[in-house]
């Protein structure tokens, strides 16, 4: 019982701090040091996604 | 007046000779003795009256006791000593299963019972009363508001006996016993030669009748589970599940203050289009914008207005003045049509996705869509970006969390008594 008592404590601490934090299940993925010129040469930043293949297609 | 007139008279074992091999005979129980065992030959004696007689000659087995005859231990606050010990035995299937029994004795309180079956042990006495029969489609009995579920029907033979006992207990001895439980207690009845007893026993663990009895070492370990023994999960599950439920009203506590506090700020949002087949540059980036406050989440939407057709972004949130940013492509495709008479539709025109964490500063977007080259496609679309907006992912994450403690707990209870009930006449095991 003390055990399910630390358990929901743990479960209710962590999902607070996430809701806090705004963490997300979302796959995204931090760059660090993007280079300010990709503001006036947007073609030269090369998404980590770009070459992401994918099904896409209709019924 | 004197304190031996007041107190309990004082008693003395009484001796005999045995009529087989000549050895001496000690009886603890007194006028209640009916039938002694030999300690030197085994032989099974009548004592009910003066005139010893041999009820048994000597047996071949030789059982010995984990509890020796003439050891004293203490039963409720009442001291018991052991003068009697017998095996008995059922068959199940041709398969025997044996377990034994002690017949204890106080010359003030009259008998008690133990018996023990792989570890699992009984206290018993008689009821001095014939348990109310309960109208169920399996037999029940009613004592004292008590109600006790029918376990099991057996035939059982006594196999071996030592010491004394207030009948005449002998080797071969049957009796047809029906088990009656109520965990942690027990009630029995025994037919023999027409008369019916019965008893109501309580489970006793090893090492409360080793420290009962003051015995040597550890009690042997308790095998399976008994028809009586307590559920060492009984009452957990319930308190478990208070406990959930408490648990929750907090979840849904949280959840409502963090739905209620959160900002919702729209930062940045716009209308675009895409075609194919114009060339040119397909990524660009919006003007800047300003996240404020503390590090939350970031939902970015996209609504289309694609009708059978699919889109892909690339999408990056770029802090220009720090140069991190959060990177990620989204697709978003939407079909619909009729086939067979039936209309289907397969995806959506909109999407989002919520960007964890991302501190306050300036930030912008960098946008590159692509859609299907094969064809010309064309579409237009609208980006919101809103700052600090609620999710309810880890909600749902924590409420599956909780909920296992107390599902694994009722599971249990659930597995104990299955493996209680498969050892009844009920169950679909052995025994």
């Amino acid at each position: 019982m003390k055990l399910f008592l630390l358990w929901g404590v743990a479960v209710l601490g962590f999902t607070g701090l996430a809701e806090y934090n705004g963490w997300s299940l979302a796959r995204v993925n931090q760059v660090e040091n993007v280079p300010k010129t990709v503001r006036d040469n947007p073609g030269a930043y090369r998404s980590t996604y770009g070459y992401y293949h994918r099904y896409i297609g209709g019924k | 007046m004197s304190s031996a007139a007041i107190g309990p008279p004082l008693v003395q074992a009484k001796s005999l000779h045995c009529p087989s091999c000549g050895g001496p005979v000690t009886l603890r129980g007194f006028g209640h003795t009916l039938s002694v065992v030999c300690p030197q030959c085994h032989a099974v004696l009548d004592v009910s009256n003066p005139l010893v007689q041999i009820l048994q000659r000597a047996q071949q087995e030789q059982v010995q006791p984990k509890i020796p005859l003439g050891t004293r231990g203490k039963i409720d606050n009442v001291v018991w000593e052991v003068i009697g010990f017998q095996v008995r035995q059922i068959e199940v299937d041709g398969v025997p299963y044996s377990w034994d029994e002690y017949l204890l004795f106080n010359p003030y309180h009259g008998f008690r019972y133990l018996s023990e079956y792989q570890g699992h042990w009984n206290v018993i006495r008689t009821l001095p009363l014939v348990p109310e029969q309960v109208p169920s489609i399996r037999p029940r009995l009613r004592v004292k508001g008590q109600i006790f579920r029918h376990f099991q029907h057996c035939e059982a033979t006594t196999v071996f006996v030592l010491g004394e006992f207030p009948w005449r207990a002998h080797k071969g001895e049957k009796a047809t016993v029906d088990d009656f439980i109520a965990p942690p207690q027990m009630i029995s009845s025994e037919r023999m030669d027409g008369e019916v007893v019965w008893s109501l026993g309580e489970y006793w663990s090893g090492d409360q009748i080793w420290k009962a009895f003051q015995l040597q070492g550890r009690a042997p370990a308790a095998v399976g589970v008994f028809e009586n023994q307590p559920s060492p999960h009984h009452g957990r599950a319930g308190s478990m599940w208070k406990t959930f439920l408490w648990m929750l009203v907090a979840l849904a506590a949280m959840m409502f203050y963090f739905t209620v506090s959160a900002k919702r700020q729209e930062v940045y949002t716009q209308h675009y289009s895409f075609s194919t087949g114009t060339g040119g540059e397909p990524s660009f980036v919006t003007p800047v914008f300003e996240l404020t406050g503390r590090p939350s989440n970031v939902q970015l939407a996209i609504k289309t207005d694609l009708d059978n057709n699919w889109a892909y972004f690339n999408v990056a949130l770029i802090n220009q003045d720090t140069g991190r940013a959060w990177d990620f492509g989204r697709e978003v495709s939407y079909y619909h049509g009729v086939e067979d008479g039936e209309s289907w539709t397969e995806g959506s025109s909109s999407d989002s996705v919520d960007i964890p964490s991302v501190p306050s500063g300036h930030y912008y977007l960098r946008i590159e869509p692509e859609m299907d080259t094969k064809q010309p496609s064309s579409m237009g679309y609208d980006v919101t970006l809103r700052r600090d907006v609620p999710t309810y992912w880890f909600f749902l994450i924590a409420f599956v969390l909780l909920l296992i403690p107390p599902i694994v707990s009722t599971a249990r209870i659930g597995a104990f008594e299955t493996a209680r009930w498969r050892e009844s006449d009920y169950g679909s095991g052995g025994k």
